[in-house]
Protein backbone atom coordinates (compact mmCIF):
# COMPACT_ATOMS: atom_id res chain seq x y z
CA UNK A 1 0.00 0.00 0.00
CA UNK A 2 2.81 2.33 0.92
CA UNK A 3 4.80 1.68 -2.23
CA UNK A 4 1.70 2.22 -4.33
CA UNK A 5 1.17 5.61 -2.73
CA UNK A 6 4.75 6.50 -3.46
CA UNK A 7 4.35 5.59 -7.07
CA UNK A 8 1.29 7.77 -7.30
CA UNK A 9 3.19 10.65 -5.78
CA UNK A 10 5.99 10.24 -8.31
CA UNK A 11 3.70 10.26 -11.26
CA UNK A 12 2.26 13.46 -9.94
CA UNK A 13 5.64 15.15 -9.54
CA UNK A 14 6.95 14.36 -13.00
CA UNK A 15 4.72 16.18 -15.42
CA UNK A 16 4.32 14.60 -18.79
CA UNK A 17 3.26 15.99 -22.11
CA UNK A 18 0.29 14.59 -23.96
CA UNK A 19 2.47 12.32 -26.08
CA UNK A 20 4.02 10.80 -22.98
CA UNK A 21 7.36 12.59 -23.10
CA UNK A 22 8.82 14.16 -19.98
CA UNK A 23 8.98 17.93 -20.04
CA UNK A 24 12.53 19.13 -20.14
CA UNK A 25 12.14 22.81 -19.55
CA UNK A 26 11.47 24.08 -16.05
CA UNK A 27 8.44 26.27 -15.66
CA UNK A 28 9.53 28.43 -12.75
CA UNK A 29 12.07 30.55 -14.56
CA UNK A 30 13.62 33.83 -13.69
CA UNK A 31 11.88 36.19 -16.06
CA UNK A 32 14.38 39.04 -15.75
CA UNK A 33 16.61 37.52 -18.42
CA UNK A 34 13.69 37.25 -20.80
CA UNK A 35 12.67 40.88 -20.22
CA UNK A 36 16.24 41.96 -20.68
CA UNK A 37 16.50 40.15 -24.01
CA UNK A 38 13.22 41.66 -25.16
CA UNK A 39 14.41 45.17 -24.26
CA UNK A 40 17.69 44.65 -26.11
CA UNK A 41 15.81 43.29 -29.12
CA UNK A 42 13.47 46.26 -29.23
CA UNK A 43 16.36 48.72 -28.82
CA UNK A 44 18.20 47.05 -31.67
CA UNK A 45 15.17 47.26 -33.94
CA UNK A 46 14.77 50.96 -33.14
CA UNK A 47 18.48 51.49 -33.79
CA UNK A 48 18.29 49.88 -37.20
CA UNK A 49 15.21 51.87 -38.14
CA UNK A 50 16.87 55.05 -36.95
CA UNK A 51 20.19 54.43 -38.69
CA UNK A 52 18.39 53.77 -41.97
CA UNK A 53 21.36 52.01 -43.55
CA UNK A 54 21.24 51.62 -47.30
CA UNK A 55 21.59 47.86 -47.30
CA UNK A 56 21.28 47.48 -51.07
CA UNK A 57 24.22 49.75 -51.70
CA UNK A 58 26.29 48.09 -48.98
CA UNK A 59 25.57 44.59 -50.18
CA UNK A 60 26.30 45.54 -53.76
CA UNK A 61 29.74 46.71 -52.75
CA UNK A 62 30.43 43.72 -50.52
CA UNK A 63 32.40 41.83 -53.19
CA UNK A 64 34.96 44.61 -53.03
CA UNK A 65 36.09 43.56 -49.55
CA UNK A 66 37.96 40.43 -50.72
CA UNK A 67 39.52 42.54 -53.46
CA UNK A 68 40.82 45.01 -50.87
CA UNK A 69 42.21 42.15 -48.83
CA UNK A 70 43.93 40.75 -51.90
CA UNK A 71 45.53 44.15 -52.41
CA UNK A 72 46.45 44.44 -48.72
CA UNK A 73 48.12 41.06 -48.73
CA UNK A 74 50.25 41.71 -51.79
CA UNK A 75 52.91 43.16 -49.52
CA UNK A 76 55.20 45.91 -50.64
CA UNK A 77 58.36 46.23 -48.63
CA UNK A 78 59.96 49.24 -50.30
CA UNK A 79 58.85 51.59 -47.49
CA UNK A 80 59.91 49.15 -44.82
CA UNK A 81 62.31 51.54 -43.06
CA UNK A 82 59.56 54.13 -42.65
CA UNK A 83 57.15 51.51 -41.36
CA UNK A 84 59.67 50.18 -38.83
CA UNK A 85 60.44 53.67 -37.61
CA UNK A 86 56.75 54.52 -37.21
CA UNK A 87 56.11 51.18 -35.56
CA UNK A 88 58.80 51.70 -32.93
CA UNK A 89 57.47 55.16 -32.25
CA UNK A 90 54.03 53.64 -31.64
CA UNK A 91 55.44 50.98 -29.32
CA UNK A 92 57.42 53.61 -27.42
CA UNK A 93 54.37 55.79 -26.97
CA UNK A 94 52.44 52.79 -25.67
CA UNK A 95 55.20 51.82 -23.22
CA UNK A 96 55.76 55.35 -21.92
CA UNK A 97 52.10 56.17 -21.49
CA UNK A 98 51.46 52.88 -19.70
CA UNK A 99 54.47 53.38 -17.42
CA UNK A 100 53.55 56.94 -16.52
CA UNK A 101 49.98 55.79 -16.02
CA UNK A 102 51.14 53.09 -13.60
CA UNK A 103 53.19 55.55 -11.54
CA UNK A 104 50.43 58.16 -11.39
CA UNK A 105 47.75 55.50 -10.95
CA UNK A 106 49.57 54.07 -7.94
CA UNK A 107 49.83 57.54 -6.44
CA UNK A 108 46.18 58.46 -6.97
CA UNK A 109 45.08 54.91 -6.20
CA UNK A 110 46.26 55.41 -2.63
CA UNK A 111 43.90 58.36 -2.31
CA UNK A 112 41.07 56.58 -4.06
CA UNK A 113 41.13 53.43 -1.92
CA UNK A 114 39.07 53.75 1.24
CA UNK A 115 41.17 51.43 3.42
CA UNK A 116 44.53 53.23 3.37
CA UNK A 117 44.45 56.87 4.39
CA UNK A 118 41.05 56.99 6.11
CA UNK A 119 40.28 60.56 5.11
CA UNK A 120 36.54 60.96 4.95
CA UNK A 121 35.04 61.85 1.60
CA UNK A 122 38.34 61.88 -0.26
CA UNK A 123 38.04 58.43 -1.92
CA UNK A 124 34.57 59.21 -3.25
CA UNK A 125 35.73 62.52 -4.64
CA UNK A 126 38.86 61.09 -6.31
CA UNK A 127 36.89 58.20 -7.78
CA UNK A 128 34.19 60.48 -9.17
CA UNK A 129 36.78 62.80 -10.70
CA UNK A 130 38.60 59.97 -12.43
CA UNK A 131 35.47 58.28 -13.66
CA UNK A 132 34.61 61.54 -15.36
CA UNK A 133 38.05 61.61 -17.03
CA UNK A 134 37.71 57.97 -18.00
CA UNK A 135 34.36 58.59 -19.61
CA UNK A 136 35.95 60.78 -22.27
CA UNK A 137 37.42 58.52 -24.95
CA UNK A 138 41.21 58.31 -25.19
CA UNK A 139 41.32 59.63 -28.71
CA UNK A 140 39.52 62.80 -27.67
CA UNK A 141 42.19 63.42 -25.04
CA UNK A 142 44.87 62.91 -27.65
CA UNK A 143 43.11 65.35 -29.98
CA UNK A 144 43.04 67.97 -27.22
CA UNK A 145 46.70 67.40 -26.45
CA UNK A 146 47.52 67.75 -30.13
CA UNK A 147 45.95 71.19 -30.03
CA UNK A 148 47.76 71.97 -26.78
CA UNK A 149 51.24 70.55 -27.31
CA UNK A 150 51.50 70.48 -31.06
CA UNK A 151 52.22 67.50 -33.25
CA UNK A 152 54.55 64.72 -32.25
CA UNK A 153 54.72 61.78 -29.88
CA UNK A 154 54.45 64.00 -26.76
CA UNK A 155 50.80 64.72 -27.46
CA UNK A 156 50.10 61.01 -27.86
CA UNK A 157 51.95 60.11 -24.68
CA UNK A 158 50.25 62.75 -22.52
CA UNK A 159 46.80 62.17 -24.01
CA UNK A 160 47.02 58.42 -23.49
CA UNK A 161 48.58 58.89 -20.07
CA UNK A 162 45.60 60.90 -18.82
CA UNK A 163 43.15 58.16 -19.68
CA UNK A 164 45.49 55.41 -18.49
CA UNK A 165 45.99 57.14 -15.14
CA UNK A 166 42.24 57.33 -14.66
CA UNK A 167 41.93 53.64 -15.51
CA UNK A 168 44.71 52.54 -13.17
CA UNK A 169 43.53 54.75 -10.32
CA UNK A 170 40.21 53.02 -10.32
CA UNK A 171 41.44 49.47 -10.89
CA UNK A 172 44.34 49.72 -8.43
CA UNK A 173 42.05 51.22 -5.80
CA UNK A 174 39.71 48.30 -6.35
CA UNK A 175 42.55 45.80 -5.87
CA UNK A 176 43.70 47.66 -2.74
CA UNK A 177 40.21 47.51 -1.32
CA UNK A 178 40.06 43.76 -1.95
CA UNK A 179 42.87 43.25 0.57
CA UNK A 180 41.19 41.85 3.66
CA UNK A 181 40.91 44.07 6.72
CA UNK A 182 42.53 41.43 8.93
CA UNK A 183 45.84 41.78 7.14
CA UNK A 184 45.84 45.53 7.62
CA UNK A 185 44.69 45.29 11.22
CA UNK A 186 47.40 42.77 12.01
CA UNK A 187 50.02 45.20 10.82
CA UNK A 188 48.35 48.12 12.58
CA UNK A 189 48.53 46.22 15.85
CA UNK A 190 52.29 45.78 15.48
CA UNK A 191 52.58 49.54 15.16
CA UNK A 192 53.32 49.84 11.46
CA UNK A 193 52.86 53.24 9.86
CA UNK A 194 50.53 53.88 6.97
CA UNK A 195 53.33 53.73 4.42
CA UNK A 196 54.65 50.48 5.85
CA UNK A 197 51.19 48.98 5.75
CA UNK A 198 50.84 50.07 2.16
CA UNK A 199 54.12 48.64 0.96
CA UNK A 200 54.21 45.44 2.98
CA UNK A 201 50.59 44.41 3.10
CA UNK A 202 48.48 46.09 0.49
CA UNK A 203 50.88 46.38 -2.40
CA UNK A 204 52.30 42.88 -2.07
CA UNK A 205 48.95 41.17 -1.76
CA UNK A 206 47.36 42.97 -4.68
CA UNK A 207 50.43 42.54 -6.86
CA UNK A 208 49.21 39.73 -9.11
CA UNK A 209 45.90 41.48 -9.69
CA UNK A 210 47.75 44.63 -10.63
CA UNK A 211 49.87 42.75 -13.17
CA UNK A 212 46.66 41.51 -14.76
CA UNK A 213 45.31 45.07 -14.97
CA UNK A 214 48.60 46.33 -16.41
CA UNK A 215 48.62 43.63 -19.05
CA UNK A 216 45.07 44.42 -20.05
CA UNK A 217 45.77 48.12 -20.25
CA UNK A 218 48.98 47.71 -22.22
CA UNK A 219 47.04 45.78 -24.84
CA UNK A 220 44.47 48.56 -25.01
CA UNK A 221 47.11 51.26 -25.12
CA UNK A 222 48.94 49.63 -27.98
CA UNK A 223 45.73 49.37 -29.97
CA UNK A 224 44.95 53.01 -29.19
CA UNK A 225 48.47 54.05 -30.19
CA UNK A 226 48.13 52.22 -33.46
CA UNK A 227 45.09 54.31 -34.31
CA UNK A 228 46.37 57.62 -32.97
CA UNK A 229 47.93 58.43 -36.31
CA UNK A 230 44.59 58.29 -38.01
CA UNK A 231 43.41 61.47 -36.32
CA UNK A 232 46.66 63.32 -36.95
CA UNK A 233 49.28 62.14 -34.45
CA UNK A 234 52.19 60.22 -35.91
CA UNK A 235 53.11 56.58 -35.66
CA UNK A 236 52.09 53.48 -37.50
CA UNK A 237 48.44 54.56 -37.67
CA UNK A 238 49.42 57.49 -39.84
CA UNK A 239 51.28 55.08 -42.14
CA UNK A 240 48.19 52.89 -42.42
CA UNK A 241 45.64 55.62 -43.04
CA UNK A 242 47.95 57.55 -45.33
CA UNK A 243 48.83 54.56 -47.49
CA UNK A 244 45.21 53.46 -47.74
CA UNK A 245 44.14 56.94 -48.76
CA UNK A 246 46.81 57.07 -51.44
CA UNK A 247 45.85 53.58 -52.68
CA UNK A 248 49.20 52.14 -51.59
CA UNK A 249 47.57 49.02 -50.15
CA UNK A 250 50.72 46.89 -50.09
CA UNK A 251 52.46 49.16 -47.61
CA UNK A 252 49.32 49.45 -45.46
CA UNK A 253 49.10 45.65 -45.44
CA UNK A 254 52.62 45.30 -44.05
CA UNK A 255 51.89 47.85 -41.33
CA UNK A 256 48.59 46.16 -40.38
CA UNK A 257 50.22 42.75 -40.15
CA UNK A 258 52.96 44.22 -37.99
CA UNK A 259 50.34 45.72 -35.65
CA UNK A 260 48.48 42.44 -35.52
CA UNK A 261 51.60 40.39 -34.75
CA UNK A 262 52.68 42.71 -31.95
CA UNK A 263 49.20 42.81 -30.41
CA UNK A 264 49.08 39.02 -30.53
CA UNK A 265 52.54 38.77 -28.95
CA UNK A 266 51.52 41.02 -26.04
CA UNK A 267 48.38 38.96 -25.47
CA UNK A 268 50.37 35.69 -25.36
CA UNK A 269 53.05 37.11 -23.04
CA UNK A 270 50.56 38.39 -20.50
CA UNK A 271 48.54 35.18 -20.61
CA UNK A 272 51.77 33.33 -19.79
CA UNK A 273 52.66 35.76 -16.97
CA UNK A 274 49.19 35.51 -15.50
CA UNK A 275 49.39 31.72 -15.57
CA UNK A 276 52.71 31.59 -13.74
CA UNK A 277 51.48 34.09 -11.15
CA UNK A 278 48.28 32.10 -10.65
CA UNK A 279 50.38 28.93 -10.28
CA UNK A 280 52.45 30.55 -7.56
CA UNK A 281 49.54 31.63 -5.41
CA UNK B 1 70.22 31.36 10.01
CA UNK B 2 68.75 31.09 13.47
CA UNK B 3 72.15 30.29 14.91
CA UNK B 4 73.55 33.53 13.58
CA UNK B 5 73.39 36.00 16.50
CA UNK B 6 74.17 39.09 14.41
CA UNK B 7 71.06 38.55 12.29
CA UNK B 8 68.37 40.70 13.88
CA UNK B 9 65.87 41.16 11.09
CA UNK B 10 63.62 38.46 9.79
CA UNK B 11 63.58 38.57 5.99
CA UNK B 12 60.08 39.42 4.79
CA UNK B 13 60.61 38.11 1.30
CA UNK B 14 62.44 35.13 -0.08
CA UNK B 15 65.82 36.28 -1.31
CA UNK B 16 65.43 34.54 -4.67
CA UNK B 17 62.02 36.05 -5.34
CA UNK B 18 63.27 39.49 -4.39
CA UNK B 19 66.10 39.24 -6.87
CA UNK B 20 63.70 38.09 -9.59
CA UNK B 21 61.48 41.11 -9.01
CA UNK B 22 64.43 43.48 -8.96
CA UNK B 23 65.70 42.04 -12.25
CA UNK B 24 62.20 42.42 -13.69
CA UNK B 25 61.93 46.05 -12.66
CA UNK B 26 65.39 46.76 -14.04
CA UNK B 27 64.37 45.42 -17.44
CA UNK B 28 61.13 47.39 -17.42
CA UNK B 29 62.96 50.58 -16.51
CA UNK B 30 65.52 50.02 -19.24
CA UNK B 31 62.76 49.58 -21.82
CA UNK B 32 61.02 52.72 -20.58
CA UNK B 33 64.21 54.79 -20.78
CA UNK B 34 64.97 53.45 -24.25
CA UNK B 35 61.48 54.41 -25.39
CA UNK B 36 61.86 57.86 -23.82
CA UNK B 37 65.08 58.45 -25.74
CA UNK B 38 63.60 57.12 -28.97
CA UNK B 39 60.62 59.48 -28.91
CA UNK B 40 62.66 62.34 -27.38
CA UNK B 41 59.92 62.66 -24.77
CA UNK B 42 60.75 65.02 -21.96
CA UNK B 43 58.18 65.00 -19.16
CA UNK B 44 59.55 68.28 -17.82
CA UNK B 45 58.82 69.97 -21.11
CA UNK B 46 55.17 69.78 -20.24
CA UNK B 47 55.74 71.47 -16.90
CA UNK B 48 57.71 74.17 -18.65
CA UNK B 49 54.86 74.68 -21.09
CA UNK B 50 52.31 74.52 -18.28
CA UNK B 51 51.37 78.15 -18.63
CA UNK B 52 50.31 77.73 -22.22
CA UNK B 53 48.53 74.52 -21.28
CA UNK B 54 46.40 76.10 -18.55
CA UNK B 55 45.63 79.18 -20.59
CA UNK B 56 44.40 76.91 -23.37
CA UNK B 57 42.17 74.97 -21.03
CA UNK B 58 40.69 77.89 -19.13
CA UNK B 59 40.44 80.48 -21.89
CA UNK B 60 40.01 78.69 -25.19
CA UNK B 61 38.30 75.63 -23.92
CA UNK B 62 36.20 76.40 -20.87
CA UNK B 63 33.40 77.25 -20.30
CA UNK B 64 31.72 74.80 -22.63
CA UNK B 65 28.97 76.17 -24.80
CA UNK B 66 26.20 73.95 -25.99
CA UNK B 67 25.76 73.85 -29.75
CA UNK B 68 22.31 73.41 -31.23
CA UNK B 69 20.52 71.05 -28.87
CA UNK B 70 18.39 69.11 -31.36
CA UNK B 71 21.13 68.35 -33.85
CA UNK B 72 23.44 67.30 -31.00
CA UNK B 73 20.79 64.94 -29.68
CA UNK B 74 20.35 63.56 -33.17
CA UNK B 75 24.04 62.82 -33.61
CA UNK B 76 24.21 61.30 -30.12
CA UNK B 77 21.32 59.03 -31.08
CA UNK B 78 23.19 57.93 -34.21
CA UNK B 79 26.25 57.04 -32.15
CA UNK B 80 24.17 55.10 -29.62
CA UNK B 81 22.22 53.32 -32.34
CA UNK B 82 25.43 52.29 -34.08
CA UNK B 83 26.85 50.86 -30.86
CA UNK B 84 23.68 49.00 -29.81
CA UNK B 85 22.93 47.44 -33.19
CA UNK B 86 26.57 46.43 -33.75
CA UNK B 87 26.84 44.80 -30.32
CA UNK B 88 23.59 42.88 -30.71
CA UNK B 89 24.33 41.55 -34.18
CA UNK B 90 27.91 40.74 -33.21
CA UNK B 91 26.63 39.04 -30.04
CA UNK B 92 24.11 36.87 -31.88
CA UNK B 93 26.77 35.78 -34.36
CA UNK B 94 29.24 35.09 -31.56
CA UNK B 95 26.59 33.03 -29.73
CA UNK B 96 26.62 30.47 -32.53
CA UNK B 97 30.23 30.70 -33.65
CA UNK B 98 31.61 30.34 -30.11
CA UNK B 99 29.94 26.91 -29.88
CA UNK B 100 32.32 25.69 -32.55
CA UNK B 101 35.30 27.38 -30.94
CA UNK B 102 35.11 25.63 -27.57
CA UNK B 103 37.00 22.36 -27.43
CA UNK B 104 34.56 20.74 -24.98
CA UNK B 105 31.48 21.39 -26.98
CA UNK B 106 32.39 21.74 -30.62
CA UNK B 107 31.09 18.81 -32.64
CA UNK B 108 34.11 19.01 -34.91
CA UNK B 109 37.19 19.20 -32.74
CA UNK B 110 39.43 20.29 -35.58
CA UNK B 111 37.42 23.42 -36.22
CA UNK B 112 37.85 24.80 -32.68
CA UNK B 113 41.40 25.97 -33.28
CA UNK B 114 40.57 27.52 -36.64
CA UNK B 115 37.62 29.43 -35.21
CA UNK B 116 39.69 30.75 -32.33
CA UNK B 117 42.55 31.72 -34.61
CA UNK B 118 40.17 33.59 -36.88
CA UNK B 119 38.62 35.43 -33.93
CA UNK B 120 42.08 36.31 -32.62
CA UNK B 121 42.99 37.73 -36.01
CA UNK B 122 39.85 39.87 -36.16
CA UNK B 123 40.21 41.02 -32.58
CA UNK B 124 43.83 42.09 -32.66
CA UNK B 125 43.32 44.55 -35.49
CA UNK B 126 41.96 47.74 -33.92
CA UNK B 127 38.41 48.85 -34.73
CA UNK B 128 39.61 51.99 -36.44
CA UNK B 129 41.87 50.06 -38.81
CA UNK B 130 38.84 47.97 -39.75
CA UNK B 131 36.92 51.17 -40.27
CA UNK B 132 39.62 52.47 -42.61
CA UNK B 133 39.81 49.24 -44.60
CA UNK B 134 36.03 49.15 -44.94
CA UNK B 135 35.68 52.83 -45.77
CA UNK B 136 38.03 52.37 -48.68
CA UNK B 137 36.00 49.48 -50.05
CA UNK B 138 32.42 50.33 -49.06
CA UNK B 139 32.45 54.11 -48.90
CA UNK B 140 31.75 56.39 -45.94
CA UNK B 141 28.61 56.18 -43.80
CA UNK B 142 26.94 54.85 -40.69
CA UNK B 143 26.41 51.44 -42.30
CA UNK B 144 30.14 50.92 -42.66
CA UNK B 145 30.76 52.18 -39.13
CA UNK B 146 28.23 49.59 -37.99
CA UNK B 147 30.09 46.80 -39.78
CA UNK B 148 33.48 47.87 -38.40
CA UNK B 149 32.12 47.90 -34.84
CA UNK B 150 30.36 44.60 -35.40
CA UNK B 151 33.54 42.84 -36.51
CA UNK B 152 35.52 43.70 -33.37
CA UNK B 153 32.67 43.13 -30.95
CA UNK B 154 31.94 39.81 -32.63
CA UNK B 155 35.58 38.72 -32.27
CA UNK B 156 35.77 39.90 -28.67
CA UNK B 157 32.54 38.16 -27.71
CA UNK B 158 33.60 34.89 -29.34
CA UNK B 159 36.61 34.79 -27.04
CA UNK B 160 34.61 35.85 -23.98
CA UNK B 161 31.81 33.34 -24.68
CA UNK B 162 34.28 30.50 -25.17
CA UNK B 163 35.86 31.31 -21.82
CA UNK B 164 32.44 31.42 -20.14
CA UNK B 165 31.56 28.02 -21.55
CA UNK B 166 34.88 26.48 -20.59
CA UNK B 167 34.35 27.60 -17.01
CA UNK B 168 30.88 26.18 -16.62
CA UNK B 169 30.18 23.40 -18.97
CA UNK B 170 32.06 20.14 -18.53
CA UNK B 171 29.83 18.28 -15.98
CA UNK B 172 26.56 19.39 -17.40
CA UNK B 173 27.55 18.67 -20.98
CA UNK B 174 29.01 15.29 -20.12
CA UNK B 175 25.87 14.17 -18.33
CA UNK B 176 23.73 15.29 -21.22
CA UNK B 177 26.02 13.47 -23.62
CA UNK B 178 25.71 10.34 -21.47
CA UNK B 179 21.94 10.24 -21.82
CA UNK B 180 22.33 10.54 -25.57
CA UNK B 181 21.38 14.14 -26.22
CA UNK B 182 22.20 15.49 -29.67
CA UNK B 183 24.47 18.49 -30.20
CA UNK B 184 21.65 21.04 -30.40
CA UNK B 185 19.84 19.49 -27.44
CA UNK B 186 23.01 19.80 -25.42
CA UNK B 187 23.39 23.42 -26.45
CA UNK B 188 19.81 24.53 -25.93
CA UNK B 189 19.11 22.65 -22.70
CA UNK B 190 22.56 22.49 -21.15
CA UNK B 191 24.97 25.16 -22.24
CA UNK B 192 22.90 28.23 -23.01
CA UNK B 193 20.75 28.18 -19.85
CA UNK B 194 23.78 27.79 -17.60
CA UNK B 195 25.87 30.39 -19.42
CA UNK B 196 23.22 33.00 -20.11
CA UNK B 197 24.17 35.23 -17.19
CA UNK B 198 27.83 35.13 -18.13
CA UNK B 199 26.96 35.86 -21.75
CA UNK B 200 24.83 38.84 -20.85
CA UNK B 201 27.43 40.31 -18.53
CA UNK B 202 30.05 40.12 -21.30
CA UNK B 203 27.50 41.51 -23.74
CA UNK B 204 26.96 44.52 -21.50
CA UNK B 205 30.70 45.07 -21.18
CA UNK B 206 31.04 44.95 -24.95
CA UNK B 207 28.21 47.46 -25.28
CA UNK B 208 30.04 49.81 -22.96
CA UNK B 209 33.25 49.51 -24.99
CA UNK B 210 31.35 49.97 -28.24
CA UNK B 211 29.77 53.24 -27.16
CA UNK B 212 33.24 54.69 -26.80
CA UNK B 213 34.46 53.06 -29.99
CA UNK B 214 31.50 54.31 -31.97
CA UNK B 215 32.33 57.95 -31.16
CA UNK B 216 35.84 57.27 -32.44
CA UNK B 217 34.67 55.49 -35.59
CA UNK B 218 32.40 58.47 -36.14
CA UNK B 219 35.44 60.74 -36.29
CA UNK B 220 36.94 59.07 -39.33
CA UNK B 221 33.70 58.90 -41.29
CA UNK B 222 31.09 56.85 -39.48
CA UNK B 223 28.98 59.88 -38.62
CA UNK B 224 27.37 60.71 -35.29
CA UNK B 225 28.76 62.70 -32.39
CA UNK B 226 32.40 61.93 -33.18
CA UNK B 227 32.17 63.58 -36.57
CA UNK B 228 30.57 66.68 -35.03
CA UNK B 229 33.34 66.87 -32.42
CA UNK B 230 36.13 66.55 -34.96
CA UNK B 231 34.62 69.21 -37.18
CA UNK B 232 34.42 71.64 -34.24
CA UNK B 233 38.02 70.95 -33.22
CA UNK B 234 39.27 71.33 -36.77
CA UNK B 235 37.49 74.67 -37.16
CA UNK B 236 38.92 75.91 -33.81
CA UNK B 237 35.49 76.20 -32.13
CA UNK B 238 36.83 74.89 -28.85
CA UNK B 239 33.97 76.06 -26.62
CA UNK B 240 31.50 74.09 -28.67
CA UNK B 241 33.90 71.14 -28.76
CA UNK B 242 34.01 71.25 -24.95
CA UNK B 243 30.22 71.11 -24.89
CA UNK B 244 30.25 68.03 -27.12
CA UNK B 245 32.94 66.37 -25.00
CA UNK B 246 30.84 66.99 -21.92
CA UNK B 247 27.86 65.41 -23.66
CA UNK B 248 29.95 62.35 -24.60
CA UNK B 249 31.19 62.02 -21.02
CA UNK B 250 27.65 62.16 -19.66
CA UNK B 251 26.40 59.48 -22.07
CA UNK B 252 29.30 57.18 -21.29
CA UNK B 253 28.84 57.61 -17.54
CA UNK B 254 25.09 56.97 -17.75
CA UNK B 255 25.60 53.86 -19.87
CA UNK B 256 28.34 52.66 -17.52
CA UNK B 257 26.16 53.07 -14.44
CA UNK B 258 23.30 51.31 -16.18
CA UNK B 259 25.36 48.36 -17.43
CA UNK B 260 27.17 48.03 -14.10
CA UNK B 261 23.97 47.79 -12.12
CA UNK B 262 22.53 45.33 -14.64
CA UNK B 263 25.69 43.26 -14.53
CA UNK B 264 25.54 43.09 -10.75
CA UNK B 265 22.00 41.79 -11.03
CA UNK B 266 23.18 39.20 -13.57
CA UNK B 267 25.86 37.90 -11.25
CA UNK B 268 23.31 37.46 -8.47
Amino acid sequence: MDSLLNMNMETEIIEKRKNGKIKISCRQKDHSVRYFLIVIGVLTMISFLFLDIEWGKLLARLPEIPLIFMKLFTFQFDKMDQIIEAFFETVSVAVLSTFLGIVLGLFFGIFAANNILHIKGLPTFVKAFFSFIRAIPTLVWVLLMLVCLGFGPAAGIVGLCIHTTAFFTRSFAQSFEDVSDEVIEALEVTGAGKLQIFFHAILSSSFSQMIAWIGMRFEINFAECAILGMVGAGGVGFMISNSIQSYDYGTAGVAIVLVFLFAYLIERIFVAIKKTLAGKN
Amino acid sequence: MRSNPTMRKIPLYKEKEKQLYIRFFEIVLLIVIACGIYTRFNPFEIFLNAEYFWSFIFEDFLPPSMPDFLSTMNSIAITLAMAISATTVGGIMALFVSLFGSEYISPYKGIAKIVRGFATFLRNIPTLVWAFILFSSLGIGTGVGFIALMITSFAFLVRAFIETMDEISSDCVESLEAVGASFWQRVIHGIWPSCIHGYLSWFLYSLEVNIRASTIVGMVGGGGIGMVLLSYIKSFKYHKAAGIILAIAIIVIVVELLTNSLRKKMVE
